[in-house]
């Protein structure tokens, strides 16, 4: 493969934008998949069979014949105001339901791959 | 003010989880109507539930007293039982005061204008195929469809124009929510949602998991339907928020505490005869012999029965495993584009398998097509003559005769119709006879991936999915030289809820399909050596072949090709004769308790009493379905091999010795066991409150839109059972509500930790949705009983007093209770 980049080609600037992570019971997924589908984030990804402990003990995911105790994880990249759509919807659903989100800051290279065209 | 979306949308998916999802009948799925409930402890889920639907969440006094007079509630369980609660008035006493304090009757629907407009539309948006004349624009989804139409219904005041109403889904949010302040968004979601808990259940399963093509073409969510129910009540004058009484109940004191001493004394009855069973168990002696055949049957307790009486017929030995045998798949029989799921509710599928043709077979198939072909254009002549205005009143008057000649003999002579049928189905090939599955994955190039699913199977998946089977239910050596993986489906024409009776872990079917995926995976070498290299070595002359139960008469037909057959003519003769005389002593069992007589001493007379049951369309109770489901034993079938359970019983097999770091059990408890605590549940709040957990009679149900049934003409949506699944007449209950017993053999430490990492399964234990008895083989099979909260107390032994102390996992009496879950 040849190598016929410029020094200016792999000058990369970094943009800030935020990341959520959500995780949630497999039952709720249809339910974040929807509200991220809705909201100006340009895309997700979806973890399935995550296993960890929380307030309400301990959730084992790897199992043959239940697909609905399992945890999902979902992290998006976003700006400021699309993250902010994502946790108004979620703060009411774990008033109810268990499930946890955590919003950081985070960078990026390629900024346009974020940023949902109109 | 622009009211926020996402926040409206997540209000409605809290509200929801007080409705329970309604799977359309075809693919009837029992579920427990309180899912939703089942993080609260059992008597206060039922105590809310109550306020919300109106429904009971105990037996009433009727059913105890029936169990007192029938001797099912031992009078020491039930004094030592009221005494703890300090009542120590007599048992006679007690059940007069409840019937003085009971409501008369079963909850009563109400019948609101705003409730009988929208059930209208909703039937008329929902209906899949029913109607001649389909409601238009539904492909807009249901409001817009509703807003275009919604003028020329005269019962919705103040709308001349589509205009008069909201333009969309969030300006009617906007325009009945302004006036309330978020907080009471969800109560007033919930009042709207839980006042048709039929049809809304059935939005909420048709708008989430359901990838069908009715969603696809007409959608529909819960969001919808609320934005057309309260711009109704806005129009109609109805209330748009609950009173504050009625809002979501709060933990009130008031629980009914002389049911809840009942039930839970009736349990525990139950519980000791059957422990007491358990240990009178004529001992198993390890079969010297390798047995003449293996049969594997679903889990249902209906295999129960006929598992006793095929064993009864000689060197035969059977397992339990969940019925859709692991595969967990969508099903393409042939000469259909439709795929059914062929899994249970709570798996996903992950394959598509389809049938086709075999080889040798094709010209079978060709005739096939070719009747088939035949039949669809006569069917469809006969809608287009029923249905074409013009031609409609000339088609009645000439074919009325042959109508109400068939109609005469479907009802006068329902078996000997039922045989004609039969025998010219037999000169047709049938598909069974001719497909099987296609199990390989098509070539790179026709590989579709059709709704994301694989077709076919890979061989890690084959590998996989069979030694899943025997791992989990202990069998790893002794193969005989034929093992049948038996499916089962029931047979009943005219039957709306025939799905309930077909196989609960195939999603409401027929369970042959995935008994003939497992068999010829078994079969396969490659898969044979991967197994071996395992551990399980299944010998060369071992053939596997799949069958399928009929539970309504007991049959068991066996997908053999007789023309090439992969076993000796004479063994599968001999097979089939067992089969047969089992059949005959099953069905002579199940027909004593469906209020019939049939003089017992024809041989033939109990099957044919079930055939023409199988076979008459007027017959409201072909068979029980689980109807007295009360326990699921986890363990191997030497448990309870020659116990007469009296089909009460879920049976899973499974050999604690194989599994040493307990994942099979950790996925039987995870899987099956929960699948089985939504039947009990389901058939528990049928029984206690049949208008709100139930569908009523049968008799006066009708069929909407392809998709449910109604009570009347119009309504909601009934879900649940009916009461011929349950009831043997006005006054008596068939099934027992009771909440189900798990009964595993296995070391107690073990248990704690599949517990400890499985918080939802531990809940419905601590919470006292279903009760947890394990027999400890580290402690001579000694039986020991979960307490809600964790820890353990020994059942009392037959000839001791009763104890009290409780034990420790390790059997170390100082140490004590599982570490509650924080």
């Amino acid at each position: 493969m040849s190598d016929d980049t410029t020094p200016k080609d792999t000058q990369h600037s970094l943009h800030a934008l935020k990341k959520i992570e959500i995780i949630v019971r497999g039952e709720k997924e249809p339910f974040v998949k929807d509200l991220l589908d809705e909201s100006t984030v340009s895309g997700y990804t979806i973890h399935h069979n995550v296993t960890g402990r929380g307030e309400h003990g301990f959730h084992e995911s790897r199992l043959l014949f239940n697909d609905r105790d399992g945890l999902v994880m979902f992290f998006a990249v976003g700006q400021q105001e699309a993250i902010q759509t994502i946790v108004d919807g979620l703060t009411p659903l774990f008033e109810k339901s268990s499930g946890v989100m955590f919003v950081s800051d985070t960078q990026v290279v390629r900024l346009d791959k974020f940023l949902q065209e109109d | 003010m622009p009211i926020d979306r996402s926040v409206v949308r997540a209000r409605i998916e809290n509200a929801a989880e007080y409705v329970g999802s309604l799977w359309p009948l075809r693919t009837f799925n029992a579920t427990n109507p309180l899912l939703g409930f089942e993080d609260q402890p059992f008597h206060r889920a039922v105590q809310k539930a109550g306020q919300l639907f109106g429904g009971r969440g105990y037996p009433g006094p009727q059913v105890f007293r029936q169990a007192w007079e029938d001797g099912e509630i031992d009078a020491d369980v039930l004094t030592r039982c009221l005494a703890e609660h300090g009542i120590t008035e007599r048992p006679e006493v007690l059940l007069d005061r409840m019937e003085a304090d009971a409501p008369g009757h079963d909850t009563v629907p109400t019948d609101h204008p705003l409730d009988r407009v929208l059930t209208k539309w909703l039937a008329a948006f929902l209906d899949q195929g029913q109607a001649a004349w389909p409601m238009p624009n539904r492909e807009d989804g249901f409001y817009a469809a509703w807003r275009t139409v919604a003028p020329y219904d005269g019962a919705i005041p103040g709308v001349d124009r589509p205009s008069d109403l909201p333009d969309t889904v969030a300006e009617a949010f906007e325009a009945v929510l302004e006036s309330y302040p978020e907080a009471r968004w969800e109560p007033i979601f919930v009042h709207h949602l839980t006042a048709l808990p039929g049809w809304t259940g059935f939005v909420k399963w048709r708008s989430r998991r359901a990838d069908t093509a009715w969603q696809a073409a007409h959608p529909i969510t819960l969001a919808e339907y609320l934005a057309v129910r309260l711009t109704l009540a806005d129009r109609m004058g109805a209330a748009i928020a609950p009173d504050r009484t009625e809002e979501l109940p709060t933990n009130g004191t008031d629980q009914p505490v002389l049911p809840r001493i009942w039930l839970r004394a009736w349990e525990e009855s139950y519980r000791t005869r059957l422990l007491d069973d358990l240990r009178q168990a004529p001992s198993a002696a390890p079969d010297a012999d390798r047995p003449a055949g293996q049969l594997v049957f679903c889990i249902d307790t209906r295999s129960e029965v006929i598992r006793r009486h095929i064993e009864q017929q000689g060197a035969y030995q059977t397992h339990g495993y969940a019925g859709f045998f692991g595969v967990p798949m969508e099903h393409q029989p042939y000469g259909t584009e439709e795929c059914v799921k062929s899994c249970p509710p709570i798996v996903d599928p992950k394959h598509r398998v389809v049938e086709r043709p075999a080889e040798q077979h094709q010209a079978q198939a060709d005739r096939y097509d070719w009747w088939a072909q035949l039949g669809r254009a006569g069917t469809t002549l006969l809608k287009t003559l029923k249905k074409n205005v013009a031609a409609v009143f000339g088609f009645v008057e000439e074919s009325g005769g042959a109508f109400g000649a068939a109609m005469a003999a479907r009802t006068l002579a329902p078996s000997g119709l039922s045989r004609l049928a039969q025998s010219l189905e037999e000169r047709l090939p049938s598909p069974d006879a001719f497909c099987e599955p296609a199990l390989d994955p098509p070539p790179a190039a026709d590989a579709e991936v059709e709704n994301s699913l694989p077709v076919g199977l890979s061989d890690e998946a084959k590998v996989l999915y069979a030694e899943a089977a025997f791992r989990l239910m202990g069998w790893t050596d002794t193969f005989a030289p034929i093992v049948v993986f038996t499916g089962h489906g029931s047979e009943t024409p005219n039957n709306p809820y025939k799905a309930s009776l077909d196989c609960g872990a195939c999603a409401g079917n027929p369970g042959g399909p995935n008994a003939r995926v497992l068999a010829t995976i078994c079969n396969e070498n490659a898969v044979r050596d991967a197994l071996r290299e395992r551990g399980i070595d299944i010998p060369d002359d071992t053939v596997f072949l799949a069958g399928q139960h009929n539970t309504t008469t007991d049959e068991i037909i066996l997908f053999v090709d007789d023309d090439d057959p992969p076993v000796a003519p004479e063994a599968l003769d001999r097979l089939r004769r067992d089969l047969q005389s089992a059949q005959a002593d099953a069905a002579t069992e199940r027909v004593r308790t469906l209020n019939t007589a049939v003089d017992e001493g024809r041989p033939a007379a109990a099957v044919h009493e079930t055939e023409r049951r199988a076979a008459d369309w007027a017959e409201t109770r072909p068979e029980w379905g689980l109807a007295g489901n009360a326990a699921f034993i986890v363990g191997p079938r030497a448990l309870t091999r020659g116990l007469d359970l009296d089909g009460r019983c879920f049976l899973h097999s499974y050999d604690w010795a194989t599994d040493e770091d307990g994942t099979a059990l950790e996925n039987i408890m995870t899987g099956p066991l929960v699948v089985g605590e939504w039947i009990n549940t389901q058939y528990y709040f049928s029984t206690v409150d049949n208008a709100a957990y139930g569908s009523g009679s049968k008799v006066t149900h009708n069929v909407v839109g392809k998709l449910g049934v109604v009570q009347g003409n119009g309504g909601d949506l009934m879900s649940g059972l009916p009461l011929q699944s349950l009831k043997a007449d006005d006054e008596h209950v068939y099934h027992r509500p009771l909440r189900l017993t798990a009964l595993v053999q296995a070391p107690t430490d073990r248990i704690e930790a599949i517990l400890d990492r499985h918080a939802p399964l531990a809940q419905l234990f601590d919470h006292e949705w279903m009760h947890l008895t394990v027999m400890d083989p580290a402690r001579d099979d000694a039986f020991v009983h979960y307490q809600s909260g964790g820890g353990w107390h020994p059942h009392p032994s037959p000839d001791a007093p009763t104890p009290t102390a409780p034990v420790s996992a390790g059997g170390d009496p100082e140490a004590m209770d599982r570490t509650p879950t924080p």
